[in-house]
């Protein structure tokens, strides 16, 4: 029964995310963000029909759709990436290389991992593969926050919502996946539990910060007559200073 | 179980940030984006520890202490000596910090730059953090022992304070002034509100 509620309510937060992306025009400034919850919907559609409808398969399609929802959500780490450094290119081309080099590290470690063949099922194989993509996705997430954090990068509300939902549900998904995956423990109560709490309060912050679009911070345009007298000042200010400072050290005994 | 304790803290790392970075926007959103008046300011500020630190050596001078243990009563002494000691340290932790905030702007400063170099930023770093240790160091040392003692440890902390405000000021050089903000702007927006 409390797993039905769950599942109904994170459905219905996914859709009323989706429908109210589409109605305020968030899905046009965060394609790629809601192209990742639309494919969670269907996920989730896909899930409980074919739980209904024929209980065996949901056993045979978990592991392939949670996989390819996980590959999905590294476009949430793009859209994260594209939107709060595009003002930043200096930082958001340093960036790109850690990244594009942290993703090529995965693909090669998945695909050797793969052709070694050192998995015993494909289902486990499809599991593990998962749960790297899942590691590989939280230490992503961790550069691009401490990038923010340390920058003091500005960020619009429906950003910082997208940023503190995804975070959370990364952050706790990351913890859930290592205890899950720990010998004998598969079945263990806490992960259990703690992935639907986290899972409904993640689209609980999406919908609350996304339920409007807020207008982002911007540069301004340069050229200002203004600014180029405040320029002015601050390079006289400056060359003052510099030389009251060579007039001491002269002066000095 | 070896896998557990990296991802654990890996997850909580994750966690830890995104509220470091909720509360750093509603701060953020107070006061905005770079503006000319800080980059002026940072110049200012830097130019000031540049003339302090030059003129600072006299508080420490070991020449005044032994001509005023030489020449001077007691009582005059003492007060000689209480008085450079508070001085010394208002003057320490003033320097503390003008150059904490000298590092936050160069941190807000840094998005500006035309081209951020990873070891430059890592060397900026370390002077920073080198220099507050030192400082908390001279700090204990000059409330234990008065500004007279410890000499060694002071001037390398003055030396460290000068050395990251050079590697600071080339590092403002780098900094493209035509995209800040004027002091008058505040909040800028796509599209209006």
């Amino acid at each position: 029964m409390e797993t039905h509620i769950i599942w109904w309510v994170g459905t219905s937060l996914l859709a009323v995310v989706l429908i109210r992306g589409a109605a305020v025009g968030n899905l046009r400034n965060y394609p790629l963000f809601y192209s990742y919850i639309g494919c969670v919907l269907l996920k989730e559609v896909v899930g409980l029909l074919s739980y209904q409808l024929a209980p065996h398969s949901y056993e045979l399609i978990y592991w392939p759709t949670e996989l390819a929802t996980i590959v999905a959500s590294y476009a949430v780490i793009v859209e994260i990436f594209r939107k709060s450094l595009r003002h930043n290119r200096g930082i958001a081309r340093r960036a790109q290389k850690v990244l594009l080099a942290a993703f090529a590290l995965t693909v090669s470690y998945t695909a050797t991992a793969l052709l070694n063949g050192r998995f015993a099922t494909a289902y486990s194989a499809i599991a593990e593969v998962s749960r790297d993509l899942r590691y590989m996705e939280g230490a992503l997430l961790l550069v691009m926050l401490w990038l923010l954090v340390r920058y003091r990068i500005l960020l619009g509300p429906n950003l910082l919502g997208l940023i503190i939902g995804y975070s959370f549900w990364i952050g706790v998904n990351v913890v859930n996946f290592a205890l899950l995956f720990l010998p004998g423990n598969e079945f263990s109560a806490l992960p259990r539990r703690l992935v639907p709490i986290t899972y409904v309060a993640t689209l609980t912050i999406w919908c609350v910060a996304l339920w409007s679009s807020q207008p982002e911070p911007a540069q301004p345009t340069e050229g200002a007559i203004e600014r180029d007298y405040e320029l002015l000042a601050a390079k006289t200010r400056s060359i003052l200073a510099r030389t009251s400072n060579r007039l001491v050290r002269v002066m000095k005994p | 179980m070896t896998v557990l304790v990296p991802i654990s803290v890996l997850g909580t790392l994750i966690v830890v940030l995104a509220v470091r970075l909720f509360v750093q926007s509603g701060e953020t959103r107070q006061r905005p984006a770079v503006t000319v008046d800080d980059y002026a300011n940072a110049r200012e500020a830097l130019n000031s520890v540049f003339l302090e630190t030059a003129l600072i050596n006299r508080i420490f001078s070991v020449e005044d202490a032994e001509f005023v243990a030489r020449a001077a009563t007691p009582d005059v002494a003492c007060s000689f000596f209480n008085e450079r000691k508070k001085f010394a340290l208002q003057w320490f932790r003033k320097i503390r910090k003008e150059v904490a905030r000298l590092m936050d702007l160069h941190l807000r400063l840094a998005g500006y730059t035309y081209d951020p170099s990873p070891m430059f930023e890592l060397r900026l770093t370390a002077k920073y953090l080198s220099f507050m240790l030192a400082s908390n160091i001279v700090l204990l040392l000059l409330w234990l022992l008065g500004p007279f003692k410890g000499t060694r440890c002071i001037s390398y902390a003055i030396h460290t304070a000068g050395s990251f405000c050079t590697t600071f000021s080339l590092r403002l050089d780098q900094v493209n002034p035509a995209r800040l903000l004027s002091g008058s702007d505040s909040w800028h927006t796509d599209r209006p509100v």
